[in-house]
């Protein structure tokens, strides 16, 4: 019987791989693809991690898309010193972490809770508490091999625009295929890759393609109309909503014992989704019954001047300059309400001389 | 750690090229063991007592049944190493559903208890190497051999990363006797061990994790009924999903083992082209299914006590063999399925026989020839034919694997229901685009499996040029970068 040549063929596989991992990735930069990391359970672990660090200078985050596109992690930092610990995920309830983090008898430190109704008050267990769920549960089994490949991956990741497991892996790359739809089926939202990026802190920015192009735009706005059609048409009432209540005082209530500080976020939506918010979730019923009932601060933008006027180019996030200028506003209507005093970073240049960069 | 995962690209390079440095034989497998333990330390440190529990005192209980000649005293040794490493199963995998049961019991009769809700976390791999030293310490017993003299080798056995925490399940003549004399692989063993670990990786990357799972998982976790089709292609791709990722770590294992220099035993032949559940046996999970029947099947008495006592045999076996998957009814009706199907198997061939005789003597006297004209034998021989009965082996397959996945009997029985069409109007889920990809894989999987039913992965590519190796490797490899999910385990982790 014949018999292959196995080195030969194994060298010259090393060869081929090798020559579609520069080509392939040459392609993508010549695309001008931005570098975006991956928002996966390793990347949140390691921010996970930090919470007991936590302070007013140094806040953990928890929402849902809005705070991770209109809290400028690196103008908060600029401003205190400090860089604010990002929990939130983007299209799932915050509760499932704040029930972590009140568990967390170790946690005393201070919780800024971004509040999308839609997201927020919805049933426990339910589709949008899923994958923060997931999340929270596999946080204590992040064994050592995982954080040492997450150190491996954080550095290849750097390096190489490729490994958007977001937009350059096999599945959204299969999803790009003219396959038409099955009537009735709904695959979920398709976002244009230019919509954002990610970085280390887990940020989410829209990237100047989309921030120029309202076509862009447009396409996010028709996705958000495409969720819409597939969300529940009358937001939870009753006693499922009691329970909600109940178990968001429940943690904070936890938090607070312990030492920790709680205060409630609504950072601002526009256009048609504002309104439709506004229908499904009138603000006396949900927003605040929500701070009566947990005994607990609230900023909502609406209230305050220097968070009104944003606009939203797709009625939902704010865009990067405009998340600088939110954050820097932000801070001091933060202190002010919850009587906190935020140290303030020494390199602090004056928000004129920032806000014109 | 896994597979698939960077932490073991680093570790796999440094002991490769640590096992190729000019050290002593001894120091070479100290390096090897030192590695096992690493490799299992980085997911649980502290579980890493129970393998050392584990290990020294079956390696010092066989010794002492080996010494011993009254056979009372060596059923007491035999007893301690069995209650040790069966006890240890049962408190970390067993234990919550003994509690569970045992509360649902007392209630049945009225009587109300409240357990403390047990907090156990499953050490990865205890139902693998469990059966290992299991294995070992029986055979030492029924003196089919004399107790390994080296705590090094054996540590090693029971130790050796490849196989620790998924399989195969290694018998001590299979690995042992490998540890004896200096092995380092030759350029041929370390390109064909790094194929089949880049086809491993490949089936569990690419196939069950980056194809497969998110539609499994979609329809299994559902709490409302689907369409027809599209509870069939969550089954299917469950199918595709179980066989590629256990598959996939048992070819890992193999080819991590052969850029070592040690060979592991085969532990999947083509299953979904079996023709019959026996067959399917033989190619499912053969060590773990090989070990059931030396450990259980024939200690219960096998075949050899008349046809009833090796039914209920092959019940007790097949339900055993359900409940080391995991701590779930679910998985024992898994297995009893799988045990009602070998019997219905068994009853036919017997009635085949004994009609196949009676015709015979019929055809003898002339008396048959009508009746034998009207109704032909089935021609199994014929290769439509077996085709055929390979599909209705894989079509029950996959009515036995709702049970094993589905997270409850409702969930099992409603998904049953689903795909018989007995509830009608269920919600439609899958796109075209999972359908499709659950279909072509599937196709793919079954024309794989059925053309290389008969043949092996070593005679197939001994036909092929090198370059055609070279390209289909490469583009495994490709395929597995471009799916980017290094983290995800294995399934066959939790059992």
């Amino acid at each position: 019987m014949k018999t292959t040549d196995y080195p030969k063929a194994a060298w010259l596989t090393l060869l081929l791989v090798s020559a579609f991992i520069v080509g392939w990735e040459l392609y993508w930069r010549h695309e001008n693809y931005v570098l975006s990391y991956n928002d996966d359970e390793s990347l949140w672990a390691s921010k996970r991690k930090l919470i007991y660090q936590s302070s007013p200078a140094r806040p953990v985050l928890i929402g849902s898309s809005r705070i991770k596109f209109d809290l400028d992690l690196s103008t908060w930092e600029r401003i205190t010193g400090q860089k604010p610990i990002q929990l939130s995920m983007v299209g799932t309830s915050p509760r499932p972490m704040l029930t972590d983090l009140g568990n967390d008898k170790d946690f005393k430190g201070t919780v800024l809770i971004d509040v999308t109704e839609g997201l927020f008050f919805t049933p426990t267990g339910s589709f949008p508490e899923k994958e923060a769920i997931n999340r929270v549960t596999a946080y204590p089994k992040w064994s050592l091999s995982q954080q040492i490949s997450f150190q491996i991956n954080r550095v290849l990741e750097t390096n190489f625009l490729f490994l958007d497991a977001e937009r350059l892996a096999l599945n959204p790359l299969l999803n790009l295929l003219p396959i038409p739809p099955r009537p009735g089926a709904w695959g979920g939202p398709k976002f244009p890759p230019e919509f954002a990026v990610i970085d280390i802190d887990r940020q989410t920015k829209m990237t100047d393609a989309f921030v120029a192009d309202t076509t862009i735009q447009n396409k996010v706005k028709a996705v958000w109309l495409d969720i819409g059609a597939h969300s529940p048409k009358q937001a939870i009432a009753g006693p499922p909503l009691l329970e909600i209540l109940n178990s968001t005082k429940q943690s904070v209530d936890q938090i607070r014992a312990r030492g920790g500080q709680v205060v409630f976020i609504r950072t601002p939506s526009d256009g048609p989704f504002r309104q439709i918010e506004k229908q499904m979730f009138p603000r006396e019923l949900y927003w605040d019954r929500l701070l009566a009932h947990t005994k607990t601060p609230g900023i909502f933008f609406e209230d305050y001047p220097a968070l009104t006027g944003f606009h939203c180019p797709e009625w939902s996030h704010l865009t990067p300059k405009d998340a600088v200028r939110f954050t820097e506003d932000l801070i001091p209507i933060i202190e002010k309400k919850m009587s906190w005093s935020i140290p303030r970073s020494s390199f602090n240049p004056t928000k004129k001389n920032m806000s014109s960069l | 750690m896994v597979f698939n995962s960077y932490t073991f690209i680093i570790f796999f390079a440094v002991l490769l090229g640590l096992h190729n440095l000019p050290f002593s034989w001894r120091a070479k497998k100290i390096n090897l063991l030192l590695a096992s333990y690493l490799f299992y330390a980085l997911w649980n440190p502290p579980f890493i007592l129970l393998l050392w529990l584990s290990t020294v005192v079956d390696f010092y209980m066989a010794r002492l049944i080996s010494l011993e000649q009254r056979l009372l005293r060596r059923k007491l040794l035999l007893t301690v190493s069995l209650v040790l490493n069966l006890g240890m199963l049962s408190y970390f995998k067993y234990g919550g559903f003994l509690l569970e049961n045992f509360t649902a019991l007392l209630a049945a009769v009225g009587i109300v208890f409240q357990a403390a809700k047990p907090d156990i976390i499953l050490p990865v791999g205890i139902s693998f190497y469990t059966f290992v030293t299991l294995s070992y310490t029986l055979d030492v017993y029924r003196r089919k051999f004399a107790p390994e003299p080296s705590f090094l080798n054996f540590a090693l056995f029971v130790t050796f990363f490849p196989h620790l925490v998924a399989g195969p399940i290694v018998r001590p003549e299979d690995l042992i006797p490998q540890f004896k004399t200096p092995r380092r692989a030759t350029a041929e063993q370390l390109s064909w061990g790094l194929f089949l670990l880049s086809l491993g990786l490949f089936m569990k990357v690419t196939i069950a994790d980056g194809l497969l799972a998110e539609t499994a998982d979609l329809i299994f976790s559902l709490p409302f009924p689907v369409q027809t089709l599209d509870a069939w292609m969550g089954v299917l791709a469950f199918s595709g999903q179980i066989f590629c990722d256990f598959a996939g770590y048992s070819t890992c294992a193999i080819g991590v083992s052969l850029c070592l220099g040690f060979v592991l035993p085969e532990n999947f032949r083509y299953p979904y082209a079996a023709i019959g559940f026996s067959d399917f046996w033989r190619r499912w999970h053969i060590t773990l299914s090989t070990w059931l029947r030396d450990y259980l099947y024939i200690p219960l008495g096998g075949n050899r006590h008349g046809s009833v006592r090796t039914y209920v045999n092959l019940m007790i076996t097949m339900l055993l063999g359900g409940l080391w998957h995991g701590a779930s009814w679910t998985f024992v009706m898994w297995g009893g399925l799988h045990g009602l199907f070998l019997c219905i198997e068994r009853l036919w061939r017997d009635w085949s026989a004994r009609r196949r005789a009676k015709v015979a003597e019929l055809v003898v006297d002339g008396s048959m020839i009508s009746r034998a004209s009207v109704i032909p034998p089935i021609a199994i021989s014929n290769s439509f034919t077996r085709f055929g009965l390979a599909l209705l082996t894989l079509f029950l397959v996959n009515i036995t694997w709702v049970f094993f996945r589905a997270p409850t009997f409702k969930g099992a029985m409603l998904l049953l229901l689903a795909m018989f069409g007995i509830i009608p109007n269920g919600a439609t889920m899958l796109t075209n685009l999972a359908i499709l990809t659950v279909s072509i894989i599937t196709v793919v999987l079954i024309g794989c499996h059925w053309f290389m039913r008969n043949s092996s992965l070593v005679q197939l590519s001994k036909r092929l040029p090198w370059w055609a190796i070279s390209l289909g490797w490469a583009a495994m490899l490709i395929l597995v970068i471009l799916t980017q999910k290094s983290s995800g385990s294995f399934i066959y982790f939790q059992f």
